[in-house]
């Protein structure tokens, strides 16, 4: 490489790169330095000075976090006069942090129970700290041997603790100030809820005006107690408990593919989770559903053994009696009126059994995700360009420089996506949201436009008109890679901007601005979902977004590409490996006999013809008694959240149905057979994130023979029984090798190629006690993106070569607008909204044991609907929902469009109701933004 | 429509004339924050009644600092064609008689006048009687550069700095000069910044110069929180055109498209005279697109500080500017390179811009043969504390300190001896009696242990204990420390509490070793110069006065009785 270097650390030769800090060469090459403000994944700090080293023929004692390596530079990292410095340093740190044990010898043989020779209060004891062990103060003293005795004052601070927020609990007693959480919060997340207050020795972290966490625009995404050095910050759920045993992990809660180390003590609870710094997904970040929603594992409600209904009751029968009672039962429902739904977190090798049962045991393609309540998120773009995918990684979207976001509410239900698109959003990428909701990305918005609901397809045909009418067509690409796009371009010549601008509410100006921003800019990456787009927009919705991508050519290079935000965890890979109704593993047609028959060779049996039934369409059978029989994984909120309908009667309404769940939901208790399932935390597999990556889950928690299952090995074994080949596959590895054979995109993928994309990140040889900082990462594991070539790389980018082998197709949608049909009981829409702060409202917050939010909620409403109904300014209303009602004072406001009432509830307020949620799974049930139909009453 | 320069010129020393040799007398009142301490505002308000009640007829400006504090408030009256006559200390009263007697009568107050200072164009006879204002010890031996215009025109009327010879400069540089030829001429000058590194300001220049970024930036730092020191606003209260013009010259010679002004939230006559200049200087297209009809377009903003010392410091105020908290940056980067809003920026004190219109105007070599060695120019010292004579002033580099303390401002006031020199603010340090017999030149005064620093020079004598003074200069720079690094955080906090216990008369013979620990490391170990400079206030009382501390560790008394049992409570150094 032209820009290697090598520079010295006492006489021992690194190579290291231009541009990288002397410190960060030394972590490279596995040589310690104590730091404390430093952490790797953030900016240099240059505050702690515990990393100052000298250097030949300079000056002084620079810090080597801030100072650039230069080559044959030759650096001492100890030196009496360097080690001096440092331990003067920490004499004063920790002459305000609690010190008792920290300089005591006896230290590692004592309890926190034990009576202490010294007389150190409890306060000052490292052993009733919640870090203790995993404390990187402690490790630094240490290190560098501090004596018993101080000449320095000690002082205590007591500072009253913080424990009133959700989530996490903060002692600043114990806070050294290296601000890294402050960092965090700023530079990391963009959110900016902390900061430092005071100055001088009383400096320290706090929020502005020492507001709540709940005021203060907090995501509780727990970044800045995966970054604390000492005490101060922690999780409040087990609190005190040390790990025995930590496993990397993929987050089972939303398609990101969050790398988690998670840890276990040594009963086998979870106890915390903290996000790996190294992995590709994630970065290091998590939200606050993975970082506190993940303790369901332990609970001790989960359902022990099988149950099967016996005269109206569920009794507690054996692993063997219950496989017995599903395989002879199942048997009668051969064909169409068997149906199989498989949970957004099951694992890929789960899904693709599930499937493969379905077609070859049961004979019928209904086959499907819980989560899956928009089939059509995908389906225009595996129609246009090839692929059902992401088509760039996520964190290319922090090199973008414009970011098209639609109907995506992406910060709560695919957080870090959030995170890269607010960290370039304060930078210099411009970002355009369509929304009819205020949510938190509206804030960081250039562009927000807020069309009236129902009407986006038609905000989109305005918006690719323009585009096209301001000249910001790829002309030599689109020749090249695409299909004519004449048909496209002629329909939406017909379109009127004036009359969309009129429908949508969206001003002309704004329209052309946004299509600006996206068409002009050298590489724009669009994030879509489908959140309130009526059934029958969808699929025109998509076409449109794949359109908007093509005409502008921004596909095939970094910052660019369009990313499907799909809702469930694993349903990407679902998809892929054909546990939908249409498609076959590697999304082969049903409805092609050259692919069937491919699967049929491989398989050795025949597959039914018909496409099956999806999600919805299962569930209507159900409830029209064509689906007799379901075989149910896993809970989802659909069944009862009105997205499916009355989802619960339509269950009710089966004849036999077979539930495998952790919990006795209210799906399970409906269910004829209950089967205990396996949580993602004892489960081997692998998860295909949002952005085709496919990663492995390693399980944590053993598993009793009596106890839960995987779904993967309840299937297996019902097939077994009922005397269906093909399912005497006894590891993921081995499905998953099956997988590679039979879909396509997954050829070359395997535990293997899987493991070799990991690699060793520390050379550690250190002395002991090995530092804490030294556990940040030891291994790396990448994963791999699908399609994956012969030597096993990834394609992290889709259509680098543009499209050679087929060309990418417009498909001209139908802007046709079509009619919402108005509803004349309720004739607004209601439209939530919700944010992390709302600095103009003045918020009340109920100090106690736990704080809470109290608040009057302001229903905002166009000055037209207003005065239609003379409503005034400040005046309560209640708003009337066919499901809820909600009360508050009006708000009149012009930005509001006609026909909707609006209301931005606190993202305070959700982390409040999740903190003390009843429900078992909280952070698979937080509520979404949905836009419902509605009227508005006066209150007098 | 536009005015070209020459016009302009033409229209400001019409102006001008009116104002000395018209037909009414002009009265100039010191209003600068020294003369508004003393109660100028209240004199000047009395000036107009007394105008009024006995109809006296006179033009009356509110000029900036003279230097003379110790005489404020301080006005002159100059009769139409005559000389300036000075009144110092003058109080209400005063100003009716000087009112009826000399600006209605014709008649100077001999026996209230301070001293007169001639108009150049005037052919009257020096007023009898009355002493040369030249001659004062203050103004005996200045030489003004960067304050030739202080004290003697109004500072929000950009027409009497023209007449003045005002952007003279600027219009050479645009029409004679090219960018290379401007910085040449400040290179030719030896001008060293005057902030407190004395790194030479041309070569600074030429790092931003030599950067082709689109966007860069020239920085005027006038955080000057330091105590003691006062001549960067006293500029800005006196003749902030003067340094307009050198932000813009800086501009032009660095190849710049924006100047920051950054002022101390609160110093408000200095923010409000500067925005003044600013934007007369934009009506009369000094700055925004195509100034002077060349190829140069320009703007300046004025950006406040919060209420932190440390915002002073260059990377810091860069922090302030962009809106966040006043916290030291790391170097590298400097900011040639990542500076403002990580564009490349150069920052340079109010002083050292103040001097670049004259040496534009002069030429280099003039400036160079100014000063001593490669210390060339002048000093502006700020004089304060127990002196006969306070004020400012500005004297050739290469003048003697000793002469300054015992010549220019006269020795100490009411026969007191002279204990030590407070140099350079609270990061500087102080200097014994003995030890003042030094060079005002950048190195040899680093030699000797002080700095020019800020030019504030209070002088003390032996009613100050030295303790209590270490103490509350201590006392200072840790309330004013930022908070970021570790060792100035906490070490001045733990600096601040040995020093409380030395003057609660509780100090034990380890303090002394243990403040030389904390202070080693803080200069050792800190992020900026606050903490890094921040022991010098303890080392050299230490050096100078070491007797004095251990008589209050051995003795438990303090020679001065200053140092009181129970008189200091512990500041809230810490949580």
């Amino acid at each position: 490489m032209a820009d290697e270097i090598t520079i010295t650390f006492d006489g021992q030769e690194v190579k290291t790169t231009q541009g990288k800090m002397v410190l960060e060469a030394a972590i490279d090459a596995g040589i310690y330095v104590p730091y404390l403000c430093y952490h790797p994944g953030m900016k240099s700090y240059g505050a702690c000075r515990m990393c100052v080293v000298s250097v030949e023929g300079q000056r002084g004692f620079p810090a080597s976090c801030t100072l650039p390596a230069a080559d044959g530079m030759k650096v001492q990292t100890e030196s009496g006069e360097v080690n001096d410095l440092r331990k003067s340093v920490m004499e004063m740190l920790i002459a305000e942090h609690p010190n008792g044990c920290l300089t005591c010898h006896r230290v590692d043989i004592c309890g926190p129970t034990d009576i202490c020779l010294r007389h150190v209060s409890v306060n000052d004891r490292c052993v009733t700290c919640p870090k203790n062990e995993r404390c990187e103060l402690k490790d630094t003293v240490r290190y560098l041997g501090m004596n018993l005795e101080s000449p320095l004052n000690y002082k205590y601070r007591q500072i009253p603790l913080e424990v009133a927020d959700p989530f996490y609990d903060r002692d600043y007693n114990l806070c050294i100030v290296c601000a890294r959480c402050v960092r965090a919060c700023e530079e990391l997340r963009g959110d900016d809820a902390i900061g430092l207050v005071e100055r001088s020795g009383q400096t320290l972290v706090g929020t502005s005006f020492g507001t709540s966490l709940l005021e203060s625009g907090c995501e509780f995404c727990g970044a800045c107690i995966d970054v604390c050095p000492v005490g101060a910050l922690v999780e409040r759920d087990h609190k005190w408990d040390k790990p025995r045993k930590v496993e990397r992990t993929i987050c089972p809660l939303c398609p990101v593919g969050c790398q988690m180390n998670v840890e276990y003590d040594g009963d086998g609870i979870l106890i915390r989770a903290v996000p790996e710094l190294n992995s590709p997904a994630n970065h290091g970040q998590a939200c606050f559903k993975g970082k506190f929603g993940l303790q369901f594992v332990n609970d001790k409600t989960r359902i022990q053994t099988p149950l099967v209904r016996r005269d109206g009751h569920l009794v507690e029968v054996s692993w063997n009696e219950a496989l017995d009672v599903v395989a002879t039962k199942l048997a009668d429902y051969s064909g169409e009126s068997f149906a199989f739904l498989t949970s957004p977190n099951s694992t890929n090798e789960e899904h693709y059994l599930a499937q493969k049962f379905t077609r070859t045991a049961m004979k019928s393609n209904n086959v499907d995700q819980t989560s899956n309540t928009q089939p059509g998120l995908t389906l225009a773009l595996e129609q246009s360009l090839g692929y059902a995918g992401s088509t760039n990684p996520i964190w290319d979207l922090e090199q973008a420089d414009c970011i098209l976001v639609f109907n995506s509410n992406v910060t709560e239900e695919h957080n870090v996506v959030g995170v890269p698109i607010k960290r370039a959003a304060r930078k210099s990428t411009k970002l355009v949201v369509i929304d009819s909701r205020e949510v938190e990305l509206t804030r960081y918005a250039h562009v927000w436009l807020r069309p009236t609901p129902g009407t986006e397809l038609l905000l989109l045909g305005g918006l690719l008109k323009s585009v096209v009418e301001q000249g910001f067509q790829e002309g030599d690409w689109l020749t090249e890679n695409c299909e004519s796009p004449a048909t496209l371009i002629y329909t939406l010549s017909s379109l009127d901007l004036g009359y969309i601008s009129r429908v949508t509410q969206v001003s002309i100006s704004d329209i052309m601005l946004a299509a600006r921003l996206y068409g002009e800019a050298g590489a724009s990456a669009l994030v879509y979902a489908l959140d309130n787009i009526q059934q029958s927009q969808s699929r025109d919705c998509v076409l449109s977004l794949v359109n908007l991508v093509l005409v502008t050519g921004n596909l095939g290079k970094p910052g660019a590409g369009i990313y499907p935000m799909r809702p469930g965890a694993n349903e990407q890979g679902a998809s892929d490996v054909g546990c939908v109704p249409d498609r076959l593993p590697g999304y082969r047609r049903v409805s092609n006999m050259e692919d069937r028959e491919a699967l049929e060779l491989l398989w050795d049996t025949s597959i039914p013809e018909m496409p099956g039934l999806g999600l919805a369409k299962i569930v209507e059978a159900a409830a029209a008694g064509e689906v007799k029989s379901l075989f149910l994984i896993g809970d989802s909120a659909n069944f009862s959240n009105g997205k499916l309908g009355d989802g619960l009667a339509a269950l009710d309404n089966l004849e036999f149905l077979v539930v495998c769940d952790t919990f006795l939901s209210a799906t399970a208790q409906r269910a004829d057979v209950v089967l205990p399932r396996a949580t993602f935390a004892e489960k081997d597999g692998t998860f295909t994130n949002l952005e085709r990556r496919i990663q492995r889950l390693t399980p944590g928690r053993e598993l009793l023979e009596e106890g839960a299952r995987s779904e993967g090995r309840v299937i297996c074994e019902v097939a077994r029984k009922m005397g269906a080949p093909g399912f005497l596959l006894s590891s993921s590895s081995e499905i998953m090798d099956e997988i590679a054979r039979v879909a396509p995109i997954y050829t070359n993928v395997s535990y293997r190629t899987l493991a070799n994309q990991g690699g060793l990140v520390f050379k550690t040889d250190l002395k002991s006690p090995q530092p804490t900082q030294m556990l940040y990462a030891s291994r790396e594991d990448r994963g791999l993106q699908w399609p994956v070539d012969k030597d096993g790389f990834g394609t992290p980018i889709l259509f680098e070569d543009g499209f050679k082998s087929r060309k990418a197709e417009p498909i001209t949608p139908d802007f046709a607008e079509v009619e919402g049909g108005f509803d004349t009981d309720f004739p607004l829409w209601f439209v939530p909204g919700r944010v992390l702060l709302q600095q103009e409202r003045d918020i009340k917050i109920v100090k106690g044991r736990a704080n809470t939010i109290q608040r009057d909620e302001f229903v905002e409403l166009n000055p037209t609907d207003a005065f239609a109904m003379s409503i005034e300014d400040g005046g309560k209303v209640v708003v009337e929902m066919p499901i809820g009602r909600l009360s508050g004072m009006a708000r009149i406001n012009e930005a509001v469009p006609v026909g909707v009432v609006a209301s931005t509830s606190l993202f305070g307020q959700l982390a409040v109701d999740l903190q003390s949620s009843e429900e078992m799974e909280p952070a698979t049930k937080v509520p979404g933004l949905d836009i419902r139909r509605a009227r508005v009453n006066k209150v007098d | 429509m536009v005015l070209s320069f020459v016009e302009i010129g033409l229209e400001a020393d019409s102006r001008w004339q009116e104002l000395t040799a018209g037909q009414r007398p002009w009265i100039r009142i010191g209003t600068a924050l020294c003369g508004e301490a003393a109660g100028a505002f209240e004199v000047a308000d009395a000036l107009e009644m007394a105008l009024a009640d006995q109809s006296v007829s006179a033009e009356v400006s509110r000029v900036g600092c003279l230097g003379l504090c110790f005489a404020e408030p301080l006005l002159d009256v100059q009769l139409p064609g005559g000389h300036r006559v000075f009144y110092g200390n003058v109080d209400a009263e005063s100003v009716s008689e000087i009112v009826s007697v000399h600006v209605a009568g014709g008649t100077p107050i001999v026996s209230k006048a301070l001293g007169y200072l001639a108009e150049e164009t005037s052919l009257a006879p020096p007023p009898e009687g009355i002493p040369d204002l030249k001659q004062h010890s203050m103004k005996a031996r200045e030489n003004r550069i960067a304050l030739r215009n202080a004290g003697n025109i109004d500072p929000l009327d950009i027409y009497q700095y023209i007449a003045n010879g005002g952007y003279q400069a600027l219009y050479k540089s645009l029409t004679e000069l090219n960018r290379e030829e401007t910085l040449e001429e400040v290179k030719a000058s030896g001008l060293r910044g005057r902030g407190g590194a004395a790194f030479p300001t041309a070569t600074k220049w030429s790092f931003l110069a030599g950067n082709a970024a689109a966007d860069k930036y020239v920085l005027c730092n006038c955080e000057e929180g330091d105590p003691g020191a006062f001549n960067d606003k006293n500029i800005l209260e006196s003749d902030p055109n003067t340094l307009v013009e050198g932000v813009i010259i800086a501009g032009y010679a660095t190849g710049a498209n924006k100047g920051y002004i950054f002022i101390r939230h609160g110093h408000d006559g200095p923010i409000e005279r500067c925005r003044a200049a600013i934007n007369q200087a934009r009506e009369l297209g000094f700055l925004g697109e195509n100034i002077m009809g060349s190829d140069f377009s320009y703007e300046i903003e004025i950006a406040l500080t919060g209420d932190s010392y440390v915002a002073g410091e260059e990377s810091a105020l860069m922090e302030a500017i962009e809106g966040k908290r006043s916290m030291p940056r790391f170097r590298p980067p400097f900011p040639a390179q990542f500076g403002l809003f990580g564009k490349p920026t150069n920052i340079n004190n109010v002083k050292t811009l103040s001097y670049v219109p004259e040496i534009v105007s002069k030429g280099g070599e003039w400036f160079s043969n100014i000063g001593h060695d490669t210390s060339t120019g002048t000093v502006i010292l700020c004089l304060s504390g127990n002196l006969k004579y306070t004020g400012m002033i500005e004297v050739p580099l290469g003048m003697n300190l000793k002469d300054v303390i015992y010549d220019v401002a006269g020795g100490m006031k009411d026969g007191k001896v002279l204990k030590f020199l407070q140099t350079g603010g609270p990061l500087g340090g102080v200097l014994g009696a003995d030890n003042i017999d030094v060079l005002l030149d950048f190195e040899v005064l680093r030699a000797a242990g002080a700095i020019v620093g800020s030019g504030g020079l209070i002088a003390a004598d032996d009613s100050t204990c030295i303790v209590d003074l270490t103490r509350s200069l201590i006392a200072f720079c840790q309330y004013e420390s930022c908070g970021k690094c570790f060792p100035c955080r906490m070490g001045m906090s733990h600096l601040l509490e040995v020093l409380e216990r030395l003057c609660r008369l509780e100090g034990t013979p380890e303090d002394l070793a243990l403040m030389q620990n904390i202070g080693v490391n803080m200069q050792a170990g800190s992020l900026c110069g606050h903490g890094q400079l921040g022991f010098n206030p303890v080392s050299s009382a230490l050096r100078y006065f070491g007797p004095e501390f251990d008589t209050h560790i051995n003795d438990h008394s303090c020679p001065t009785g200053t140092c009181l049992d129970s008189r200091y409570s512990p500041a809230a150094s810490r949580r």
